[in-house]
């Protein structure tokens, strides 16, 4: 009995659970479970979903029929996607949203280098911090919150808010997809700079570096390389998201995608996509050529 | 390989003088001009009365919709949005599991056209991930009418695009040592990945499900915008009736609903690590 006590003990020392063989893992996935069955039972018995339209062969059916719009079968006016007079004024649309996501990712990517240093745990606190002023503890404090805010409030509704304040266009877009993405690379980013490896700022403080030589020749050659390849990661992301963004703000492809789906011209918006899977493509492409240059 | 480090030793300045990092920000730069030049600067960035309903929107900061009802209204929105959430989730894990299998192309599919099944379907993938959520949520209102399936459609389709893709880089990441002593009893691939690859990568791939799930709240907060109920709809209710008081309760809101699944998420990824 006391030798079976010994092997459990050890097992359950082994494995970091404590006591029971009902640790919080099966208690999450119980609770994951339950939202689950909860979920899919409240949207069945839903009024609005009619107890589960859209699931069933008149759904599908008109899948069928909005297929045939989008390629703009049995109209008269010949489809959309066969003028290219209209290929080329989406053009013009298409790079006005890939200048829309190029600036949100440098304003993001801008502003996260000019706060991340005051966010990163092992350069406020701890023996070896640079700063050690309790007013870089508020600010490292305020700057999380921060984060935290932009990071959880979707890039949509960052735009929703921000046109009622700045003309629609391009800028509302742009400055909704960098505070959003600015959350997003700053915790990134204050993540790297507390995972890199630390002995460089350490033999820099013994060779007798300040705070700020520590900084440009410590801290920030070591994460240069993988800040840029989350830079461009949110890119791919950003690129996909601008068009939404537009939807609100007024700019790029956005604005005529929602235009045309309002007036149910559905080769339009059929071309729009095109071009948008073009782009989407077009980023992907380019950002994981450039990967390929910061590895080498 | 010899090569190459022949060279840099033959010259040991040529990589400082143009590394990758450097020739990249150049070019980053370069697109930031160019981009920087398409906005117009000389017309107003902010419209007219910008400033006032910014001061408007801080200072009901000041003054905000405590009362049962809306509280009531926010609640249900959260628990919409939330519901939602979960169901779009479990439709992208019962498309993504089977195609990210599939396509990470170790199950032992027959050599010419297993290849060129892995292909259509990284294809797909590729497809149904390119397209954002919103818009596949837009289509499929459009084709089936306002309902919350279209939402779950929605949601489901483009997260199956990422899951799938994901999970069959798990499934292909694994280490190979354990794999070659189940082939050397004399499995089949099948049964290696059966009972190899996948029991090794189920906890990368369960912690990564987590991390969506809290993605997904916030893609099923803005799928709102195209009419189906949620926290989104009810911002852009409140927003429309220029009641900052209850955009801010509704923007508070989402941000607990959201560090609920990030706390929740985050310790079931420490516990699996």
């Amino acid at each position: 009995m006391k030798k079976m006590r010994l092997i459990l003990t050890t097992f359950e020392e082994r494995t970091g659970q404590a006591g029971s063989y009902f640790s919080h893992q099966h208690l999450s996935l119980a609770v994951f479970l339950g939202l689950l069955i909860f979920s899919w039972s409240s949207v069945l018995n839903d009024d609005m979903s009619h107890g589960g339209r859209g699931l069933d062969q008149s759904a599908f059916d008109s899948m069928v029929k909005f297929l045939g719009k989008l390629l703009g079968l049995n109209s008269e006016t010949p489809p959309a996607y066969l003028d290219i007079s209209l290929w080329v004024s989406t053009a013009n649309l298409a790079a006005e949203t890939l200048v829309m996501s190029v600036l949100a990712i440098w304003l993001a990517s801008v502003s996260v280098i000019f706060t991340v240093l005051f966010t990163a745990r092992n350069i406020i606190f701890g023996d070896s911090a640079l700063f050690t002023s309790f007013v870089f503890k508020f600010i490292f404090y305020m700057i999380r919150f921060l984060y935290l805010i932009t990071r959880a409030v979707p890039e949509l509704v960052w735009a929703m808010i921000l046109v009622f304040f700045l003309t629609p266009g391009i800028v509302p877009g742009v400055v909704a997809l960098a505070i959003h993405n600015f959350g997003i690379l700053g915790k990134l980013t204050a993540e790297l700079i507390e995972n890199m490896d630390q002995r460089s700022i350490r033999s820099l403080r013994i060779n007798g570096a300040g705070p700020i030589q520590i900084i440009f020749y410590g801290v920030l050659p070591n994460i240069i390389p993988q800040f840029l390849t989350y830079m461009l990661y949110r890119w791919e992301v950003i690129i996909r998201t601008t068009v939404v963004v537009g939807f609100i703000s007024a700019g790029g492809l956005g604005r005529e995608f929602r235009l045309f789906m309002s007036w149910l011209q559905y080769d339009r918006v059929l071309l729009i996509l095109i071009w948008y899977l073009i782009l989407v493509l077009f980023v992907d492409l380019v950002s994981e050529s450039m990967r390929k240059i910061v590895r080498s | 390989m010899k090569i190459r480090t022949k060279k840099q030793t033959d010259n040991p300045y040529k990589q400082n003088y143009l590394s990758g990092p450097k020739i990249l920000t150049i070019v980053l730069l370069i697109a930031l001009g160019v981009s920087l030049n398409q906005i117009p600067w000389t017309e107003d960035l902010v419209h007219p009365g910008g400033v006032e309903s910014l001061q408007l929107f801080v200072g009901s900061l000041s003054n905000l919709d405590y009362s049962p009802s809306f509280l009531y209204i926010a609640f249900k929105a959260s628990l919409q949005t939330l519901i939602f959430a979960l169901c779009g989730l479990s439709l992208a894990l019962l498309i993504g599991i089977p195609l990210g299998i599939i396509s990470s192309g170790n199950i032992g599919l027959p050599k010419k056209t297993g290849k060129i099944i892995v292909f259509l379907t990284r294809i797909f993938l590729a497809f149904l991930r390119s397209i954002h959520e919103l818009v596949w949520a837009w289509f499929f209102i459009a084709a089936i009418g306002l309902s919350p399936i279209a939402a779950i459609w929605a949601l489901g389709i483009n997260y199956a695009g990422i899951l799938g893709r994901i999970f069959s880089d798990l499934l292909s990441d694994v280490p190979e040592e354990p794999l070659l002593s189940l082939r050397s009893t004399g499995a089949s691939e099948w049964q290696v990945f059966l009972y190899g690859r996948f029991p090794m990568a189920l906890s990368d791939m369960t912690s990564y499900i987590f991390y969506r799930f809290e993605c997904a709240i916030r893609s099923s907060a803005i799928l709102s915008f195209v009419g189906i109920s949620g926290l989104g709809m009810q911002i852009e209710l409140a927003l429309d009736d220029v009641n900052f008081g209850q955009v801010w309760i509704l923007l508070i809101f989402l941000c607990i609903l959201i560090l609920l699944v990030d706390q929740w998420s985050n310790l079931i990824r420490k516990s699996l690590s």
